[in-house]
């Protein structure tokens, strides 16, 4: 008889290794919060309805309010119905997925309600296998991360050694450098990196990860994909509405701290990285860490050169009046709050140096949309100029996350004619027509990767601290500076944005 | 002559129903329909409609029941795999010699009310037109674009027609499931994959063994229970008495046998498939398996309600709750879907053909 090699599993050959989810209790702190209910539950129904969640699997939402199970699971199936993808809800699944929710009622400070999840959690375990794998959802307020954090610790809900716990930790991770240190070291006093999952939802959008497959599976854009022929990049997160139910913690956070520093600094990262060693979690993380290491910090006096900061103001968007941002409910009269922001930013690596980064967001623009433009340096028009030519348009290769995500190249061809006439031509590819509307939602895919342990789509800890470093730098330098500059709503934002990036000699695109 | 194509025309071409074409005249007749749709689009979001494709779809029936199901299943599969679909019923038998072609669509609406499109192109070949197929098909393949082909039939009896088209497909489906004793024609279909490298051939009976083969390796993973490869004494395989159960369960068996490195005589010892006694037609497909070795048991069962797979370790100093994962949908549509975003590896599946071929082939024994 053949001896078999120990060091191989026969039967893995051709089959990759497993993704499935493990058994776990999936346990949200915050449950009864608006979070739970547009995006986790929804998303934990979809992957149940796509056939992604274990068997054994239990979710138990732990929060304030008094409500049974029954309450509770009642509440949850309102709120598949409202916001899940799957329509009309398939009562199979979502009575297989309920008879496996529970609730417990205990404020976060409170030891005992630990004591009773953990003894809640073993219950489970015994009755629903879910074998001491445990997920920590923080859905709660942040104020509330630190404590419920700490009373993970002593709980003794982390500590089977036979068994994995995850903490998935919601934005904002803190509100500068020294909070999110702080949270950071909280959590290292409880959880390994490995088990802590910072999310950002903008990861999981299908093409936010169609970024790497653009760069790295496509041969034509990668030798295009530096400073000799890229003329700047143009990151754009417009939104169309104001702040909506959120105006006390959108006072206090303002437009740089809840989209900057996260989202767009993260879908910097990704368009700008070196070719990772492999696809996996940690070697990514550190191309995206090494990208933002090789920002170049802003002093405090070139902040007002290198950032506008906007306030919007009444305005009209699609026909109906809107208020300004200081009328907000929740807003100071005074607020000198920012709602717009635009940076250039540099990247000084061999790849980037002298690119400029144009990243823009704000609220009440014209429309909501998301993009990452890369423009490229035009070609040289001598050939064309003398046949009378209007100047070539530059190339851009435009990634738009949403709405219509898809790619877009816009080229020059000739109109057709007995003359020499060059017009600029849009391709436009939109995942929605090719491959249709399958794609999971954000959420639906970071909860997945979540449960099987990988972290690629979550943030790692040295580019949290990085990323905050940066808006630390520009925040020090706007105390001194002036307040926003106001725009009116329903525009893209205040004039001094465009001579912002005029005096480069360039334009914000119109996407 | 292609007739103009009017508003109605392109209403009822959306709309899924087929109308009748020259077959000289198909790429014609869609450019017009395509043309028509753009001219009806300014104004009405709601009409607006958009083609799209991603591979050339080739579908091979034999009767129009055949030609009917495969439609219903584009129907399905266009809204996340966009394709041109050609659909052929191939009925040399008839007499009579014709070939005839109808073309429709199939659409899905898209965001902002667009409806995405897809074209399906149906033939009728008999008689001795059959021979024209070939000629007729490949120049409708679009170009740079792949080209799948699902043989709803046996294609090794279609010798002539598989070998005019088989050299255009990236990758062949066919489901060994619904062939007349396919053991006796495992070999002969090993030798084809193996001539045929550049095409990926993928049998829908080996995609149903996914979550079967996925939870089998998982118990290896382990170095303690991978040690115990090596004294494996059988291998049990409990099977329906449904259509395509048995082949299944052959596979399977073939698999472990040629991953283990089993010679014949020695996987003829240690495997034993069993139909399931009480001819339980709901019992469709695989039900179990065991694999016993020197003081443990690894063993795999589909639930009841065949939703899910639980699978056990019993061995002396392992403590193993039953883990259990969903089957994923296992309609055609989902298994064509599964192969067309990943195909599965052809070096297992053909060294499990062979295996198969000498186990269950008319030389086998079990």
């Amino acid at each position: 008889m053949r001896e078999l090699q120990a060091s191989i599993n026969p039967l893995r050959e051709g089959i990759a290794a497993s993704s499935a989810p493990s058994p776990c209790a999936f346990v949200i702190f915050g449950a009864t919060g608006d979070l739970t209910h547009r995006k986790l539950v929804p998303a934990i129904y979809n992957l149940a309805h796509e056939g992604q969640l274990p068997t054994n699997f239990a979710l138990v939402g732990f929060a304030r309010r008094p409500k049974t199970h029954e309450q509770f699971r009642d509440e949850l199936r309102a709120a598949v119905t409202e916001h899940s993808r799957f329509q009309p809800i398939n009562p199979t699944v979502w009575d297989s997925l309920s008879q496996r929710i529970f609730y417990l009622q205990s404020d976060f400070g409170d030891p005992k309600g630990y004591e009773a999840l953990d003894g809640f959690l073993k219950k489970l375990d015994r009755d629903r296998g879910t074998a001491g794998n445990r997920i920590f959802y923080l859905a709660a307020a942040p104020a509330e991360f630190e404590t419920i954090i700490d009373q993970l610790r002593p709980s003794g809900l982390i500590q089977n050694s036979n068994s994995w716990q995850r903490i998935v930790v919601e934005k904002p991770f803190g509100s500068d450098l020294a909070t999110a240190e702080r949270l950071n070291s909280v959590l290292a006093g409880v959880f390994d990196e490995r088990q802590i999952f910072r999310i950002d939802h903008y990861l999981g959008k299908e093409t936010v990860q169609n970024i790497m497959a653009l760069r790295f599976a496509n041969e034509i854009f990668e030798p295009l994909w530096n400073q000799k022929y890229v003329d700047h990049v143009q990151i754009t997160v417009a939104e169309s509405l104001g702040v909506e139910t959120r105006g006390g913690y959108y006072d206090q956070a303002g437009a740089l701290r809840d989209m900057v520093q996260n989202h767009m600094l993260q879908l910097l990262a990704l368009t700008a990285l070196e070719p990772p060693v492999s696809l996996e979690a940690g070697a990514i993380h550190d191309e995206k860490a090494k990208v933002l290491k090789a920002v170049r910090l802003m002093a405090p006096d070139q902040v007002s050169q290198f950032t506008i900061r906007g306030q919007y103001e009444r305005g009209s968007i699609a026909g109906q009046s809107v208020a300004g941002y200081r009328s907000e409910k929740n807003v100071a009269p005074d607020s000198c709050t920012e709602t717009f922001v635009a940076l250039k930013l540099l990247i000084e690596n061999w790849r980037w140096a002298g690119v400029p980064f144009y990243l823009r967001h704000g609220k009440r623009l014209v429309k909501g949309v998301a993009e990452i433009a890369v423009q490229f340096k035009a070609a040289p028009a001598v050939l064309f100029a003398k046949e009378g030519c209007a100047p070539l348009s530059p190339n851009v290769l435009a990634l738009r996350i949403q709405p219509d995500e898809g790619i877009a190249i816009r080229m020059n061809a000739k109109v057709p004619g007995t003359v020499m006439n060059i017009q600029p031509v849009k391709m436009d590819f939109r995942y929605g027509g090719s491959f249709g509307v399958r794609a999971p939602e954000a959420y639906e895919r970071l909860l997945h990767d979540a449960i099987v342990g990988d972290s690629t789509l979550f943030t790692r800890r040295d580019e949290v601290d990085r990323s905050w470093q940066m808006i630390d730098a520009i925040r020090n330098g706007w105390r001194t500076a002036s307040p926003p500059v106001p725009y009116e709503s329903g525009t893209w934002g205040p004039p001094e944005a465009d001579e912002f990036i005029q005096k480069d000699g360039r334009q914000w695109r119109r996407p | 002559m292609a007739k103009t194509v009017t508003s109605p025309a392109v209403e009822t071409f959306a709309a899924g129903i087929e109308t009748a074409v020259d077959v000289a005249a198909i790429e014609k007749q869609l450019h017009e329909l395509w043309h028509a749709a753009a001219e009806t689009q300014p104004g009405s979001p709601e009409r607006q409609i958009a083609r799209a494709s991603l591979f050339n779809f080739v579908v091979f029936c034999r009767t129009e029941a055949h030609r009917d199901h495969a439609t219903q299943v584009l129907s399905t599969l266009t809204s996340y795999h966009p394709c041109r679909a050609m659909v052929l019923v191939v009925d040399p038998e008839l007499p009579k010699p014709q070939l005839s072609a109808a073309i429709s669509a199939h659409c899905h609406l898209a965001a902002e009310r667009k409806q995405v499109c897809c074209e399906q192109i149906a033939f009728h070949a008999s008689g001795t037109d059959v021979e024209k197929l070939s000629a007729t098909v490949l120049p409708l393949l679009e170009s740079d674009l792949p080209t799948v082909v699902w043989w709803q039939y046996n294609f090794l009896q279609s010798v002539v027609v598989f070998r005019q088209l088989v050299d255009a497909a990236d990758q062949i489906i066919y489901d060994t499931s619904s062939w007349d004793a396919p053991e006796n024609q495992f070999g002969a279909l090993a030798e084809i994959i193996a001539a045929r490298q550049h095409s990926k051939f993928a049998d829908l009976s080996w995609t149903r063994l996914g979550l079967w083969r996925e939870l089998a390796a998982d118990f290896f993973d382990d170095p303690s229970c991978r040690a115990k490869l090596n004294s494996v004494r059988a291998v049990e395989i409990e099977h329906g008495c449904g259509p395509g159960a048995a082949v299944r369960a052959e596979l399977l068996a073939s698999w472990f046998a040629a991953q283990l490195q089993w010679p014949a005589a020695e996987a003829l010892a240690k495997i034993r498939l069993t139909e399931r006694e009480d001819r339980d037609v709901t019992a469709v497909g695989i039900i179990s398996f065991v694999i016993r070795a020197s003081d443990a048991r690894f063993s795999v069962r589909k639930d009841h309600g065949e939703l899910a797979a639980s699978a056990v370790v019993e061995m002396p100093n392992v403590c193993s709750l039953p883990r259990k994962q969903a089957f994923r949908p296992a309609d055609e549509a989902s298994l064509l879907s599964q192969e067309l975003d990943r195909a599965s590896n052809p070096f297992i599946y053909e060294r499990a053909l062979r295996m198969a071929s000498q186990l269950f082939g008319r030389a086998g024994k079990i």
